[in-house]
């Protein structure tokens, strides 16, 4: 291994050997103290925000819900134009916490249909409201027949689980807003998909997103996307969602929960695929959704017509790239799976994932398995930083080992497919900037072989001082907690999302 | 006399314009240098904290917190054990002098006994231990800061003589100025030409030091309408520093930085001075505007304007809009609405003779619902409001405060003279943004 010292290495093998090592516990797999994600109740009411005229009614504290606003609702308003929209509490206080608040809820609950005049009200409950008890199940039953909108209540309490158990829960449950599809519904929806696995609103308008490509793709074979599940859908859409020919995952782990959900329920089929980065995953999703909806024969035309589109440049990064070694930032599991899979299935090279945290192993289960049932295991490395005290993909000491491990490596050999905010000597292709856009899809290769091809032809510059030490400076102490966006905040393009005081430009945890 | 506005349907549920009593007790701790927090909680917590960090733009790697991770097990079966364990990491890796360790919700409710485990821990820790019990259902932000301002009295301590011409400034971090620091270093800036020295500064890039002596000062200046007057009071009741200039605005506008430096020159026996800055401020303000902002005049004139802000700018700003912009402050909506505040909006408005509308401790949705009947030609707020304002059709958002959408890389102050013409360049230019055509016709051009 080039550069680093064996005791700098935490893990240095396979994808499959790690996944073994984190079940049988012989790896450590929480996060250190310092490392934070957001809690079950953000990532739950992230997917909730993307439901269209639904309020979310935290019943709790208020600092849950303005969280939570501040860092989606307002985004959304800024980026996508979405209208102003809250995220209610119940405002719990010390009196709520001693004699209990669902008196209190109840009238709020009132008060929210009368307001907003809303399709849905999902009573989201906080870590006070879920450890003092209040019966948030009885209560929401109870106003049905008292209210015009639907009610959910969701448990989704801080404490309840990991940042992952938000999103599936949401996602199951909101499959019982679904109506068992009838005949007509489906006649109607049988060249339609949903797209599942989405969060949180409607996508900018100005930026060729991922989701955005993806429906390009749909339309491409004749088909339509019936709804975005949970990005900007209506209640109405949800109801009929089961209907479609298909569910096909944005996310494979984030859509699995839902369409698994959908299939048992409802008999929807669910075509689920690792992120479609690069031509071969895009082209297994795209199949899978033809296969269902009947046009195959359409899907290979259009898949033919799309690679044609951009064979030259992409054969051009293919040849230069095949064979070479690929070191894949790990910070962000899903997506670096995906690079690695594009990369060796696409462009034939080695990939080497870099600090691939092992909670991700525990938490990323559903797209490893696929992973490994695809037959790409790639190599990992973890190094002594990542289990450290402090924020691993900001810290010098990651930096540092990285550039350790790199050592001298021949610069025409290697490249880093990972952020800017790292300074590795070898070219660094960096696909999340905005200008990147999309990444999946026919277009997205095409996008990631341009970046390839502007990341060696400009290999020759050094990286700038001045940037460098925006990043590292002299004298660093530990950076930690939440208190930089992790470097490959992915779901904002430009990675800026509203946080407490943070002007446009900051960046916010994804 | 104000009229209050009256809301339907907003006794038991609210749509919060700011974070819990914890956002608000971090903002104290992260406003002290070299300080390390424990935060006994579930995960999503510490994003509060780090909010608190990012209101005092604390250098990302200066950071020193830690979060216990709760789980449902620590819920049902108690998590001292794992706290005391990242109290004891924590200790060794970030090696501070002092370390907060702060409840929230979960660790409230449940009843962790932190204060007796940092008790039983202090021998053993190399750090000062102050625990901090601070549930998020305890209050809003400002009651967090008053909490947390509470939790740094047994530092201060009365040695030595009381210096004369010396103040405290009490600034929780509840402004809503998008570079806050930049109204600090006014005010400090400006109380030197006063010849007054600032003994300590509560709390922001302030050393435990700084806040022990603070006892020794002969004055306190709170430099929020929103929160610190309970912590204010109790100096001034524990160690008979007086509180003064509080119950006029911040200087926010040209009269309001002229009657704050006038007040400040007579208490300090400073008059003369503060007179030369007030001469020099004034024609600094009316020379820029002469020769780069003439159009205002017309512009802003009985425009009628909303103003959506904390007590600290709303306050002010009322009076700089009315009197000195010929403005119509047909609404105002602050975000606290304590007493104090509750009496100082009531003689503004009272002494200028407006009949403006008005609501405190607002919500969102109250925020909307008065925007939507105030008939006003202007907002002056932050992206909330902007973005309320675009979907109302109200033509004009002045872009002011927290969270803002503009970049702001230097630090601006909103106090004094010179804050005046900060804002005003913003505004100036958000009118002329709003009134650019948003569609044009280009076919019309090429024919």
């Amino acid at each position: 291994m080039p550069g680093i010292s064996q005791d700098s290495i935490v893990f240095h093998g396979r994808l499959s050997e790690l996944y073994i090592l984190a079940k049988e516990g012989k790896i450590p797999t929480h996060l250190q103290g310092s490392h934070t994600r957001p809690c079950k109740f953000w990532t739950a009411t992230k997917i909730l925000s993307g439901i269209r005229n639904s309020v979310i009614l935290a019943h709790g504290p208020s600092g849950c819900a303005f969280g939570v606003k501040q860092a989606y609702k307002l985004t959304n308003s800024r980026n996508s134009g979405a209208p102003y929209e809250p995220v209610v509490c119940t405002n719990a206080d010390l009196k709520s916490v001693i004699y209990g608040g669902e008196k209190n809820l109840h009238e709020a609950i009132l008060e929210v249909d009368r307001k907003y005049n809303p399709d849905v009200i999902v009573v989201a409950t906080s870590c006070a409201t879920g450890i003092i008890g209040d019966n948030v199940d009885a209560v929401s039953e109870k106003m049905k027949d008292e209210i015009h909108a639907e009610i959910m209540p969701i448990h989704c309490e801080g404490f309840a689980g990991d940042y992952r158990s938000g999103f599936d829960l949401v996602f199951e449950q909101i499959v019982d807003f679904m109506q068992p599809p009838t005949p007509s519904d489906r006649e109607r929806l049988r060249h339609s998909v949903n797209i599942v696995g989405a969060k949180m609103g409607p996508e900018r308008t100005e930026v060729d997103t991922d989701v955005k490509e993806l429906v390009r793709l749909i339309e491409g074979i004749g088909a339509e996307v019936h709804a975005v599940i949970a990005g900007n859908c209506t209640l109405e859409q949800l109801k009929k969602a089961p209907s479609v020919a298909v569910n096909c995952a944005l996310c494979l782990d984030l859509g699995y929960p839902i369409g698994k959900a959908m299939k048992e329920k409802h008999g929807t089929p669910l075509n689920s695929t690792i992120l479609p980065y690069g031509i071969a995953a895009t082209e297994k999703w795209l199949m899978g959704a033809a296969k269902y909806l009947g046009m195959e024969k359409e899907a290979k035309a259009f898949m033919q017509s799309e690679y044609e589109a951009v064979r030259e440049e992409y054969e051009a990064a293919k040849s230069f790239l095949e064979g070479k070694t690929a070191i894949v930032e790990g910070h962000d599991a899903i997506k670096s799976l995906s690079i690695a899979h594009m990369l060796e299935c696409d462009f034939g090279m080695r990939p080497v994932i870099y600090n691939f945290h092992p909670w991700s192993a525990q938490a990323r289960e559903t797209s490893i398995d696929y992973l490994l049932e695809t037959g790409v295991d790639p190599e990992i490395l973890i190094t002594k930083g990542t289990l450290a005290f402090g924020k691993y993909e900001s810290m010098k000491q990651t930096e540092d080992e990285l550039l350790a491990y790199l050592g001298d490596v021949n610069p025409d050999e290697t490249v880093y497919f990972g952020s800017s905010l790292s300074f590795p000597h070898i070219p660094l292709v960096d696909l999340n900037a905005i200008l990147n856009r999309p990444r999946f899809g026919y277009r997205g290769a095409l996008k990631v072989a341009e970046c390839i091809k502007t990341a060696l032809t400009y290999s020759f510059r050094p990286r700038s001082a001045l940037t460098k030490q925006i990043v590292f400076p002299k004298n660093a102490g530990l950076a930690s907690a939440a208190s930089l966006t992790s470097k490959l905040s992915s779901d904002m393009p430009d990675c800026t999302v509203y946080a407490q005081h943070r002007r446009r430009g900051q960046c916010m945890m994804n | 006399m104000y009229d209050e506005l009256i809301f339907n349907d907003c006794t038991h549920s609210k749509d919060p314009m700011m974070g819990c009593a914890l956002e608000g007790v971090a903002g104290i701790i992260a406003g002290i240098r070299h300080v390390s927090v424990v935060i006994h909680s579930p995960q999503g917590c510490a994003a509060t904290v780090a909010s608190a960090y990012d209101a005092h733009e604390i250098d990302f790697t200066q950071r020193k917190t830690a979060c216990t991770h709760l789980f449902e097990t620590d819920i049902v079966m108690g998590a001292t054990d794992k706290l005391e364990q990242m109290i004891r990491e924590a200790d060794q890796k970030f090696a501070t002098k002092v370390m907060f360790v702060v409840g929230t919700c979960a660790a409230d409710i449940i009843g962790e006994d932190i204060n007796g485990l940092c008790t039983s821990l202090q021998p053993e820790i190399q750090a000062m231990l102050i625990p901090v019990v601070a549930g998020g259902f305890r209050g809003n932000k400002y009651d967090g800061m008053e909490i947390g301002l509470n939790a740094l009295l047994p530092f201060i301590k009365k040695q030595g003589e009381t210096i004369p011409k010396s103040v405290n400034l009490i600034c929780p971090q509840a402004s809503l100025n998008p570079t806050w620091g930049a109204d600090l270093k006014w005010i400090t800036d400006t109380l030197k030409r006063l010849g007054v020295t600032v003994q300590a500064v509560i709390a922001h890039d302030s050393t435990v030091r700084e806040i022990e002596g603070a006892g020794r000062a002969s004055a306190n200046i709170l430099l929020s309408r929103d929160a610190g007057y309970t912590f204010a009071k109790k100096l001034e009741s524990q160690f008979g520093i007086p509180l003064i200039l509080s119950d006029i605005p911040l200087p926010v506008g040209l009269k309001n930085t002229t009657g704050f430096l006038r007040l400040a020159g007579k208490y300090f026996e400073a008059e003369l001075e503060a007179e030369s800055i007030i001469k020099s401020g004034e024609e600094f303000v009316v020379d820029i505007l002469r020769r780069r902002a003439l159009m205002i005049i017309p512009r802003y004139r009985n425009c009628r304007a909303a103003i959506v802000a904390d007590a600290t700018f709303g306050t002010g700003l009322a009076r700089m809009l009315f009197e000195d912009l010929e403005m119509i402050p047909a609404l105002i909506l602050l975000r606290s609405g304590s007493e104090e505040t509750k009496n100082l909006l009531q003689r503004e408005i009272d002494e200028m003779g407006i009949k403006a509308k008005v609501a405190f401790s607002v919500d969102g949705y109250q925020i909307k619902q008065a925007l939507a009947e105030a008939r006003v030609d202007a907002v002056v707020g932050s992206s909330w409001e902007m973005y309320m304002a675009k979907e109302l059709g109200i033509k004009v958002a002045f872009d002011l405060f927290a969270p803002t959408n503009r970049d702001v890389y230097l630090d601006k102050a909103y106090f004094g003279y010179t804050g005046m013409l900060n804002m005003m360049e913003i505004m100036g230019n958000d009118w002329e943004r709003a009134f650019r055509s948003d569609e044009i016709r280009w076919g019309q051009y090429a024919e």
